[in-house]
């Protein structure tokens, strides 16, 4: 049996747990700091598995050493931004918190593939990747998945499709400044561009960039985690069981569209090597001055992380 | 639960009848004119059903009143085509044996939503259509949602990707003029053009015209069904659980697409009432020639 670990077992790594314990493909590690919670959270897992049919072994835990020899970790440790907070704060607290975990991770799962839902996503890659010396296309972030199947949700409740019919492409950086492609949107096949018109397409891909912060205005103290938690089952899956598809993920970026160093939501192929592959897409003039917008808000965010981290990857 | 009743037990129609119990769209009766053959399938599929949680129940019956009141019919009867045959090989046998169907049909389950799987299929809708005189949007064939489902197998073979991802669209008849449509035909809304060389998709083209023809090359007896049966079994579901899929499906057009009095393969939205919605897409260049010239071999069986 493969086994995943995840550490964090807050909302989003709890329920992360829960979809791929759903997938019966992998022994699953709940790893967090706190301590009593992931244990309590790994037993109550364990007594829902002869109703929900899963075989798979469930743990939770407080000791790195459990992680062994995991075939796929997920980084969704770090804090949410409170009240009063900036980003700056944001990003240090994660940064540190992101850094810790990737060493353990390196020091007890050395041959994992590493998928980062930690926030600022792309700039946390970048940390996780450089903290844990692992190969580029074995750290990831989840990120465009997510962004993609609430532009699917979307455009199905708006046409009143079956969810299944929409796929999406969403690239660019995982915020505000998120690229949804209308041209790459499509319901069995056939482009939204040819099934809704220009207000009704910008009204979702509005609604698509404000996703997560829809939910958190509903929630008021807490953030979105089914969607995301679906989102990273589906990479794990992928990679565990050496699938191939073809998602959105932010990857290490060595030249590809145009950018250098740098993590960014892109089409990938995943499988069991993690990236596997970049797919470079043609985009128009427009999607492309977007993307670069995109871009240009990671590399403010690399900037800002350089100001107090010294990175040791060249 | 809805009832879904399949006419005709052979292979097509009990893995339809599986396919339909592993996604828990609703309850299944088999029926078949040969003695024993549908209640001794439905039996062997129930005795699985403990192992596979099954919440559907499946029953086969030797007499077609046992159709009364489903919700679904398909019509999976008819005589198939063997090595060297080509589709439109049984059209009058199969053509008297599907109105005959209908008669009990309009008896038993007037209604019922009918998919008609019999082959040359775009001809057993009309048939089926006019037999019937069920509204138009009652009757659909598996045409393009199968030619589109092979299609989408063989973009992902070869991308080395998962199917999971791919969609594509085939239209027109379900025959050799089917028309393939690789700009609408999408890993995860990626054009497959970005993908795939002009000539990688011309040989996914050709490889989705002969799909069927290879198989029965192959099997020498039998003529495909596992692929024909988990259309059908995607089109009983969205009918049954009311999922508004959109697929390409053979139905009778009245104006759409600029043709009437055909039945030919188009996206349609399905849901409870049976076809929802004809989605109308830009076809472009010599796609909507070919579109056009691939209801000929169906116009000269009438």
């Amino acid at each position: 049996m493969k086994k995943v670990s995840v550490i964090g077992a807050g909302h989003v790594g709890a329920t992360t747990t829960y979809y791929i314990a759903e997938k019966n493909i992998a022994d699953i590690v709940m790893l967090d700091v706190l301590e009593g919670v992931p244990q309590a959270k790994g037993l109550d897992f364990s007594q829902a598995a002869p109703l929900r049919r899963y075989g798979v072994h469930i743990h939770g835990t407080n000791d790195y050493a459990d992680i062994a020899d995991s075939d796929v970790v997920v980084l969704t440790a770090g804090v949410p931004r409170k009240p009063g907070m900036d980003r700056m704060d944001l990003l240090k607290i994660n940064t540190e918190i992101v850094k810790g975990a990737a060493h353990k991770i390196a020091e007890y799962a050395p041959n994992s593939t590493l998928i980062v839902v930690s926030n600022p996503l792309d700039i946390m890659c970048m940390v996780a990747l450089d903290a844990s010396g692992f190969a580029l296309k074995r750290v990831l972030g989840m990120a465009g998945i997510l962004d993609s199947t609430r532009f699917r949700y979307f455009v199905a409740e708006k046409m009143g499709v079956a969810v299944t019919d929409v796929h999406a492409m969403v690239l660019g950086g995982h915020g505000d400044s998120m690229v949804p492609l209308p041209r790459f949107t499509t319901v069995a096949g056939i482009p939204i561009t040819e099934l809704l018109n220009k207000d009704e397409i910008h009204e979702l891909v509005d609604r698509t960039r404000k996703g997560g912060a829809e939910i958190v205005g509903y929630l008021k103290t807490g953030s979105a985690f089914y969607a995301p938690a679906a989102s990273v089952a589906e990479m794990v899956e992928a990679v565990l069981t050496n699938e191939k598809r073809i998602v959105p993920a932010a990857a290490y970026l060595r030249g590809e569209y145009g950018y250098e160093a740098l993590y960014l939501g892109v089409p990938i192929v995943i499988g069991k090597n993690g990236v596997e592959r970049i797919i470079e897409l043609e985009l128009t003039s427009e999607e492309r001055s977007v993307l670069d917008r995109s871009a240009q808000a990671v590399k403010e965010g690399m900037e800002a992380l350089r100001s107090f981290y010294t990175m040791a990857f060249k | 639960m809805k009832k879904v009743s399949i006419v005709g037990s052979g292979n097509v129609g009990v893995n339809s009848a599986f396919f339909i119990a592993e996604m828990g769209a609703g309850h299944v009766t088999l029926v078949d004119v040969k003695e024993g053959i549908a209640p001794g399938k439905a039996l062997d599929l129930m005795e699985a059903a403990p192992i596979r949680s099954y919440r559907t129940r499946i029953e086969g019956s030797d007499e077609i009143a046992a159709i009364e009141g489903s919700d679904v019919v398909v019509l999976a009867a008819g005589r198939i085509r063997e090595p060297g045959q080509d589709r439109l090989e049984h059209f009058e046998d199969n053509a008297s044996t599907v109105r005959e169907i209908c008669r009990k049909v309009v008896k038993y389950a007037r209604d019922a939503c009918v998919i008609v799987a019999t082959e040359p299929v775009d001809a057993m809708v009309m048939v089926t259509a006019e037999a019937t005189g069920f509204d138009r949007h009652k009757v659909m064939g598996i045409g393009g949602i199968l030619d589109s489902t092979r299609m989408a197998h063989f973009i992902a073979a070869r991308l080395g990707v998962s199917p999971r991802d791919v969609t594509a669209l085939v239209v027109g008849s379900h025959t050799n003029q089917m028309v393939p449509l690789p700009y609408y035909s999408r890993v995860n809304g990626i054009q497959i053009d970005q993908l795939l060389s002009p000539e990688a998709v011309q040989v996914i083209v050709n490889e989705t015209r002969e799909a069927g023809t290879v198989i029965v090359e192959l099997s020498k007896q039998a003529n495909a069904y596992y692929a024909p049966s988990s259309a059908i079994a995607q089109v009983a579901e969205a009918i049954c659980i009311d999922t508004k899929k959109v697929m390409p499906l053979s139905v009778v057009l009245d104006g759409e697409y600029g043709m009437s009095d055909v039945a030919l393969s188009v996206p349609c939205k399905v849901g409870a009432g049976g076809i929802e919605e004809i989605i109308s897409i830009t076809l472009r260049g010599e796609d909507l020639q070919d579109f056009e010239a691939s209801a000929e071999p169906i116009r000269q069986l009438f």
